[in-house]
């Protein structure tokens, strides 16, 4: 069974169709792409996802449950977490307490969620920065902070919005070796990027979305090849 | 310091001020600054922690004023007891408000509580079964309480002292004791981000009414004891803006989201206050709105939390 499945998932912001009749799987333990241009609906579908938007129609199933309806703190609580395409830290607070904050998900005392935290921001390399209030750090160690953040609410699903934009190539290649030991630790990921050399790179296989539609999905190889991709991100000639 | 040394500092100086003087004034002003307290820290529950500016919470006051009074006038309910029932009702009263009110966020939270709290007082002005409308409640003769064949003097001002003494130091060791609690640490990434903080997982309308209700618990107490004290109420006394406005002000000179600032808040604004009112007998809240600037200027952290930085920095 797959770990997510989106059927017919459409919204409608007054009279704009944001998303339309999307229909889409994530099964466990894969990286799964979400590409389009700009404005094609990829972060109104993660916020579709994580409840921060209510769907005009569709349904939305993590392990067969519905989550259509409950509140985005239910959904975290039910297994699905995420970044913020632009980064959300709590800035006044110290690296650790923001990630003790998450870790509070399932583990309600405070020395215990402070010991998770500690691994958490290890795993993800901010260990020198645990003091450091979160407003300090440069905007590559705020998305490594925020990825820190959704894992220690102990996810299934990890939700990434562009978590490689504006970092610099040794970064990105950082955050590329980052996401696949998500995955290799047992979580799958939706991973919505611009920076198509990582996506490419990283994705067990693409999803790519247009206007709200999905035009493609299959590996990687696959859909940078096809024609309506390409139409889609370069248009289509007109002589 | 230890915990028990701290603890004998505190009952040495809440016991000490009736000790030390009878003066009617002195005591007049000590009870005030600890009404103040009292207010500024049930808000500060709210506003400083939460970061959700209520500018409202003179409905919990009233709420609690007139809960005290009707008991006592109509029910012959001893007013201590009233006071505790109107913290209660006004718990009750939060509830809704704080459905409605925390759908909306920022300003535009801060503008439904101004909204919510004029409809309450215009409410109480003209439900005069209940509230006696714009003439207001008076409470002639407090009950007799003796013990021992002595009787509580209820004209010298040393037991309401240590009544609001009690209740301020509740209201700081509850602020404490949030600030340890994980409640405390929801409130403070609901401050910094909402959305984030639901996305960890902190179900922020459920914090924020807690705390509501928390805050207007005390706040309601805070209003039972001025009708207990002055034994008087009516609307403009107990539930205009101007008093909503000053537990903000309180919160804010002191030092938000901490547990000392409503003191120092209140010790400021109140003597500043009455110093203004005797040097500039006209014109004395231009002064004091001039003093609010300059705090909120220099001093954005509140008195407290500027102390505090300064000695953290000290060489």
């Amino acid at each position: 069974m797959p770990l997510l499945t989106v059927t017919d998932l459409t919204k409608d912001f007054g009279g704009l169709r944001a998303v339309s009749h999307l229909s889409f799987d994530a099964e466990p333990g894969e990286i799964l792409g979400l590409i389009g241009p700009n404005g094609a609906g990829k972060t109104t579908v993660f916020n579709l996802v994580t409840g921060f938007l209510r769907p005009t129609a569709g349904r939305i199933l993590l392990a067969g449950r519905s989550v259509v309806g409950l509140r985005p703190h239910a959904i975290t609580r039910r297994g699905i977490a995420r970044t913020f395409q632009v980064v959300k830290p709590f800035p006044k607070l110290s690296v650790r307490e923001n990630v003790t904050l998450a870790a509070f998900c399932h583990e309600a005392a405070r020395r215990r969620a402070e010991t998770l935290a500690a691994q958490v921001l290890e795993r993800v390399g901010l260990q020198d920065k645990l003091d450091s209030r979160a407003a300090d750090l440069t905007l590559g160690e705020q998305k490594r902070l925020e990825i820190a953040r959704a894992l220690a609410t102990d996810p299934r699903l990890l939700l990434l919005d562009e978590p490689m934009g504006g970092l610099n190539p040794r970064e990105v290649n950082a955050a590329c070796v980052l996401v696949e030991q998500i995955r290799a630790d047992g979580v799958s990921v939706i991973l919505v990027e611009h920076v198509m050399k990582a996506i490419m790179r990283i994705s067990n296989r693409i999803v790519v979305i247009h206007h709200g539609e999905k035009i493609a999905d299959g590996p990687p190889g696959r859909v940078v090849n096809d024609p309506g991709v390409i139409a889609a991100y370069l248009g289509t000639r007109v002589v | 310091m230890t915990r028990g040394s701290a603890g004998a500092a505190v009952l040495v100086l809440v016991l000490a001020p009736p000790l030390l003087t009878s003066n009617p004034f002195l005591l007049h002003l000590t009870i005030t600054v600890l009404l103040w307290t009292l207010l500024g820290a049930a808000w500060n529950l709210l506003g400083g922690f939460a970061g959700q500016v209520s500018f409202g919470h003179s409905t919990f006051f009233g709420v609690g004023a007139y809960t005290t009074m009707i008991l006592y006038l109509k029910g012959g309910l001893a007013p201590w007891y009233g006071m505790v029932l109107g913290g209660m009702v006004a718990v009750l009263v939060s509830l809704p408000i704080g459905l409605i009110c925390f759908r909306l966020r920022g300003p535009y939270f801060s503008l439904s509580t101004l909204a919510v709290a004029e409809i309450v007082r215009l409410v109480a002005l003209n439900w005069e079964g209940l509230t006696n409308g714009p003439v207001g409640l008076l409470i002639t003769t407090l009950p007799r309480v003796g013990w021992g064949g002595r009787t509580l003097d209820w004209e010298s001002k040393a037991p309401f002292y240590y009544m609001i003494a009690v209740l301020a130091l509740a209201s700081m060791l509850a602020t404490y004791r949030l600030s340890r609690a994980r409640l405390g640490a929801y409130l403070l990434a609901i401050r910094e981000d909402e959305d984030a903080a639901e996305s960890v997982g902190i179900d922020t309308v459920r914090a924020k009414v807690l705390t509501l209700a928390l805050s207007a618990f005390f706040t309601g107490l805070g209003g039972g004891f001025y009708g207990l004290y002055f034994r008087y109420v009516d609307p403009d006394a107990v539930f205009p803006i101007a008093l909503s406005v000053e537990m903000v002000f309180i919160a804010v000179v002191g030092g938000l989201a901490t547990v000392i600032g409503p003191v120092i808040g209140a010790v400021f604004l109140t003597t500043i206050g009455e110093m203004f009112r005797e040097r500039f007998l006209v014109g004395h809240l231009i002064f004091y709105g001039l003093f609010m600037m300059l705090v909120i200027r220099y001093l954005p952290e509140g008195i407290w939390g500027g102390a505090r930085r300064a000695w953290a920095k000290r060489p």
